[in-house]
């Protein structure tokens, strides 16, 4: 599946195998610790707020229920 | 309901696109990701797809005009096992509304299989033409969630087909002759 920032698919790819690898072998069976894919979504999620802009597509910035408060910076 | 257990379908469901079923989605992106205070995972996520445009027709208006896109927030709670999925258009809204709203819960009485309770509300703006649209994209969503179904069974086949693969590469990987007996009485 690709992005809709054609550079990023790369990017998300990478991140995609590491998340749907813990949330299968990890999150999924109860065990609770953090998955281990932050630098790779960090990546990602650069390029990709990058595309969104120049796309002009509007995202709702919608805040997130839930008090985790540790967001990378992009 | 869904002839397979709910961490099956959750995970496939996860990974839904790309499948034959549903060709218009050709871009899903992770906009957001955290695990709130009850062990539930958000995820918030942009769905890019394409109307089904003759590509005469995208070469003369161009391809941004013909893209929609969906933004869809999702909440596993793996203590629960449910997986909800709520989704909205964010553009074209001063035409057409469509809300998705889809749950994966176990089967209540069989563990093996999962129920999934699926609701759209469509508003079409504008008087005269909108009870007749709503009621063609009504029949419309009603059998893309056949389609839906027909998806989620395609994503896990290639699943465990991936896993099945794994193993026999593991599998071949090993010399000793007690393995390779192994594999042919298999």
């Amino acid at each position: 599946m690709n992005s809709v920032g054609e550079g990023c698919t790369e990017l998300k790819r990478e991140y995609d195998q590491c998340f749907n690898r813990w949330f299968a072998e990890k999150f999924l069976k109860g065990d609770r610790s953090a998955d281990p894919c932050s630098e790779l979504f960090h990546k990602y999620h650069t390029c990709v707020q990058k595309a969104i802009k120049e796309k002009d597509i509007p995202i709702e910035g919608v805040e997130f229920m839930g008090p985790n408060r540790e967001k990378a910076d992009s | 309901m869904m002839f397979h257990p709910w961490e099956t379908v959750t995970k496939a469901a996860m990974q839904k696109y790309p499948n034959p079923m549903n060709p218009s989605v050709f871009g899903v992106d992770v906009l957001d990701r955290n695990v709130d205070q009850r062990g539930r995972l958000h995820s918030k996520r942009l769905l890019s797809t394409e109307w089904g445009l003759p590509s005469i027709v995208r070469s003369i208006i161009g391809n941004a005009r013909t893209c929609t896109y969906i933004q869809e927030h999702s909440v596993v709670d793996p203590k629960e096992k449910t997986f909800e999925l709520q989704s909205t258009n964010i553009t074209f809204t001063n035409m057409v509304s469509v809300d998705e709203r889809l749950v994966y819960r176990p089967h209540p009485e069989d563990p093996e299989k999962t129920m999934l309770t699926q609701e759209a509300i469509i508003s079409v703006k504008g008087v005269s033409l909108s009870s007749y649209l709503e009621g063609l994209m009504a029949s419309s969503i009603s059998s893309n969630a056949g389609k839906g179904r027909e998806a989620m069974e395609w994503v896990i086949r290639r699943l465990n087909t991936e896993i099945e693969e794994l193993a026999i590469t593991a599998r071949g990987t090993l010399r000793t002759p007690m393995a390779a007996a192994a594999v042919t009485e298999k």
